[in-house]
């Protein structure tokens, strides 16, 4: 790899590198521990807000206080309290940062890990200095008498946690560099190349792990009698309560039929006319002049790209009290009122038609890209044999783009749960709620919407999210079965 | 090339009368088809520079008469309007361009075999194309992680797109290696060659996710919905267009309600009314997709292409 690593005596290094081991480990949990509420060193007090992690206590002092504005304007506390604990949390997390820059210096040179130990000494100092603010911020309220049952200040265990985190990153740091040799003063800052590309690609890593597999850790909220605001505790544990209310509940059963048959019907009536795209796009390739074709290609994809809020500006032009449709029937002289948006009558109908308007044109357009990649050597051929036209679309385009039907097909079955929720979402009024609800506008209104239950929406969305899980591996399965070829 | 195929697939044969029958047909059908969708936004847009009691009386149906304008600058009134259409612009801007920054250098670096670690770090993007954990703990990550009520919200989430991630790096496998293997004998490091040869040459497919993003940047409300309900001052476009489609009182009140006495007096002579003022919204709302839309076509169909390939 490099000169001087290699040169190295042997034990030395592996002593260096299993510290290393502990140092990164350290730096990782105090990573992802510092995003946690509930393992806040910050919240020393009643006082500051359940949802506060040491990261946001160290970022925001708006945050940190968002609860006690009351206790602060009558004098119960004092706001340099707050302002120790929010600079504690900054030097803890500041030192967080800088001992991650040690880890990712640790895989440099020797040169680049002297420099890196420098970091993570300062780093481990930091995190232990920031927990020691902590607790003195702790202590202030602690021994406030009046009002202490309001105040209720705690020592949080992660206290302790990021402490021995914070050691761990100190001692391992000046234990690397007491081990390492001195590099030369002449060596450069070095890495090998497959490092420095991980650490490149390690903040897109970070990010997806924070915003996609971060909220899984929300699934805890399903066993706990959670309201916004509460916070989960042993007193708010509920075990599986709400799994055994789905079913036991006759209300929630009955609302969990009537969301599924919604969101089965308006899927199925969705898979059931997905064919007609694809008769679209055969008709279209049989169109002659190339500029009427651009014409069309580019005319009835227009809908595809404006958004749901649009279409149902759209759909209240046309079909509103006062819209184009009662206007027109006026004029042919048949006086007409009518709300055609509002009633519950023909809803699966009406969302399949306007998911059509939207969508038909483009989904056509993917049949377009794959007819221009059949082999015209194809038609050729049938022409020679004396094939007619309706004879090539029939023994040639059809059977080429069965293939990509099936894809498109099998993809949306494994996604028969989820029609998202914008297009119902708009549509939704008092009266058609009943049969407009899909799952996922059922699990925004009852999570979201009116805030009656969070743990019930989370289980909802974690059947939905297995169960699509499941249905996308059985589709995929089907796929290699039938076509010898995956699909995801 | 689609053009030359449609020749030789309709040379060769005479035109019987079935076949001008069904050529005649087929236009027909291509010709409503075209009508049905394009039709509706030629009703709000003539609906929204006639004369309003024309308007009113729902008189406009096929064509425009008084035209006037009074109705577009009656909108600079509604002061949310102007404040959304600029958190709208700035986060279709920012949005895109951090998204396109990221997807590229993401999209390059996974091409890099001598990476540590890098199928771990592919699969672990690829994997979150067919999960998520669901809309309650996703908002209560969000709101745990202080990004709730702040405009972050609409751009950091979405920097990641491993789809995106995918074309791009499906894109730069497809160009030629030699390329790069000169460029880091002579020294170059793995971001001077991102920048200076794998940008260049990845331009098409950075412009398709481009215009994909940038629409659905537009496009989006769900997450203003959601995630900034209470912050109003943040909501988007799509988001406070909505808010007035379903505001059911005197719309022209409310919107004279700040402005000054001859901008009041000037809206009620126009009678302005609930109708055309929810149609002058739509219309801004919708112009500006419908004015870049013809230019980005082409991407469009070279991502649908990709995106086939793909799927």
């Amino acid at each position: 790899m490099d000169a001087t690593l290699s040169s190295r005596p042997k034990q030395r290094t592996s002593t260096a590198d299993i510290l290393y081991y502990v140092l990164r480990i350290a730096v990782l949990l105090a990573m992802a521990l510092m995003f946690f509420p509930d393992l806040s060193p910050a919240k020393v007090t009643a006082l500051i807000n359940k949802s506060v992690s040491l990261f946001s206590a160290g970022l925001s002092y708006n945050a940190l206080i968002a609860d006690s504005g009351r206790p602060l304007r009558l004098g119960w506390v004092q706001a340099g309290s707050f302002q120790i604990l929010h600079f504690g949390s900054m030097a803890a997390v500041l030192g967080i940062v800088f001992a991650g820059a040690c880890g990712c210096m640790s895989l440099g040179n020797l040169r680049l890990k002297r420099l890196g130990n420098v970091f993570g000494i300062a780093g481990g100092a930091l995190i232990i200095a920031g927990m020691g603010m902590t607790y003195i911020a702790y202590h202030q309220f602690a021994v406030i008498v009046e009002k202490a049952d309001r105040i209720a200040a705690v020592l949080p265990n992660a206290i302790y946690l990021f402490a021995l985190l914070g050691m761990l990153v100190l001692l391992a740091s000046v234990g690397v560099q007491l081990i390492l040799p001195r590099a030369a003063k002449t060596d450069e800052y070095k890495m090998a190349a497959r490092y420095r590309l991980m650490l490149m690609f390690l903040p897109i890593a970070v990010l997806a792990f924070v915003f996609a597999y971060l909220p899984l850790y929300g699934w805890r909220y399903a066993f706990y009698d959670y309201r916004p605001g509460g916070e989960l505790s042993a007193d708010t544990y509920a075990g599986f309560k709400y799994f055994t209310m789905l079913v036991q509940n006759e209300a929630t059963r009955n609302d969990m039929i009537r969301v599924l048959r919604n969101t089965l019907a308006m899927s199925g009536l969705g898979i059931a006319v997905s064919w007609l795209p694809l008769v679209i796009a055969i008709l279209m390739a049989e169109i002659r002049s190339k500029f009427f074709l651009r014409t069309v290609q580019t005319i009835i994809t227009i809908p595809n790209f404006i958004s749901w809020v649009l279409v149902y500006a759209v759909a209240l032009a046309m079909f509103n009290t006062d819209g184009f449709v009662n206007s027109f029937l006026g004029l042919l002289g048949i006086q007409s009122d009518a709300n055609y948006l509002m009633g519950n009558e023909h809803i699966w109908l009406k969302m399949l038609a306007w998911g059509m308007w939207k969508g038909v044109g483009w989904s056509s357009i993917i049949y377009v890209a794959a007819i221009s990649g059949i082999d015209v050597s194809l038609y050729e051929a049938a022409t020679v044999d004396g094939a007619g036209r309706f004879q090539k679309m029939r023994y040639i385009t059809l059977p080429s783009l069965m293939p990509t039907y099936m894809v498109l097909l099998l993809l949306s079955v494994a996604a028969i749960l989820s029609n998202g929720m914008d297009q119902y979402y708009v549509f939704q009024n008092a009266q058609n709620t009943s049969t407009i609800e899909v799952l996922d506008l059922y699990v925004y209104n009852i999570g979201i919407g009116e805030g009656t239950s969070i743990p019930l929406s989370t289980i909802v969305g974690m059947f939905k999210t297995l169960i699509s899980l499941l249905l996308l591996f059985i589709a995929n399965r089907t796929s290699k079965l039938v076509r010898g070829e995956s699909i995801v | 090339m689609r053009g030359q195929k449609n020749e030789l697939n309709h040379a060769g044969y005479r035109r019987t009368a079935g076949d001008k029958t069904f050529d005649t047909l087929n236009t027909i059908f291509f010709a409503l088809f075209m009508l049905l969708c394009l039709f509706p936004f030629y009703y709000l847009f003539i609906n929204t520079i006639s004369d309003n009691d024309l308007v009113a009386r729902g008189a406009i149906n096929f064509w425009p008469e008084g035209l006037t304008l009074s109705n577009y600058i009656a909108l600079k009134n509604v002061s949310d309007l102007g404040t959304a259409f600029l958190v709208t612009a700035g986060r279709t801007i920012l949005g895109t361009i951090s998204m396109v920054l990221v997807s590229a250098f993401a999209g390059y670096l996974v091409t890099k075999k001598e990476m540590a670690h890098r199928q771990f770090f592919y699969r672990m993007l690829v994997i979150t194309m067919y999960f998520n954990a669901g809309l309650i703990p996703t908002y209560l990550n969000i709101r745990m992680l202080g990004l709730t009520d702040t405009f972050w919200v609409y751009i950091i989430p979405a920097l990641v797109m491993p789809f995106n991630i995918i074309l791009v790096k499906t894109y730069i496998e497809s160009i030629p290696p030699d390329l790069e293997e000169s460029a880091l004998i002579d020294g170059a490091g793995y971001f001077k060659i991102f920048t200076s040869i794998i940008c260049p040459l990845s331009m098409p497919i950075l412009a398709t996710i481009a215009i994909f993003g940038a629409v659905g940047h537009w496009n989006s409300f769900v997450d203003s919905l959601i995630y900034n309900q209470t912050a109003i001052q943040l909501h988007t476009l799509q988001h406070v267009l909505y808010t007035y489609l379903n505001k059911t009182s005197n719309l022209a009140a409310l919107m004279n309600s700040g402005a000054d006495a001859n901008a009041a007096a000037a809206a009620a002579e126009s009678a302005l009314n609930n109708k055309v003022i929810k149609y002058t919204i739509s219309m801004v709302t919708i112009l500006p997709i419908l004015m870049v839309y013809p230019f980005m076509t082409r991407y469009f169909q070279k991502g649908i292409m990709l995106g086939a390939v793909k799927g």
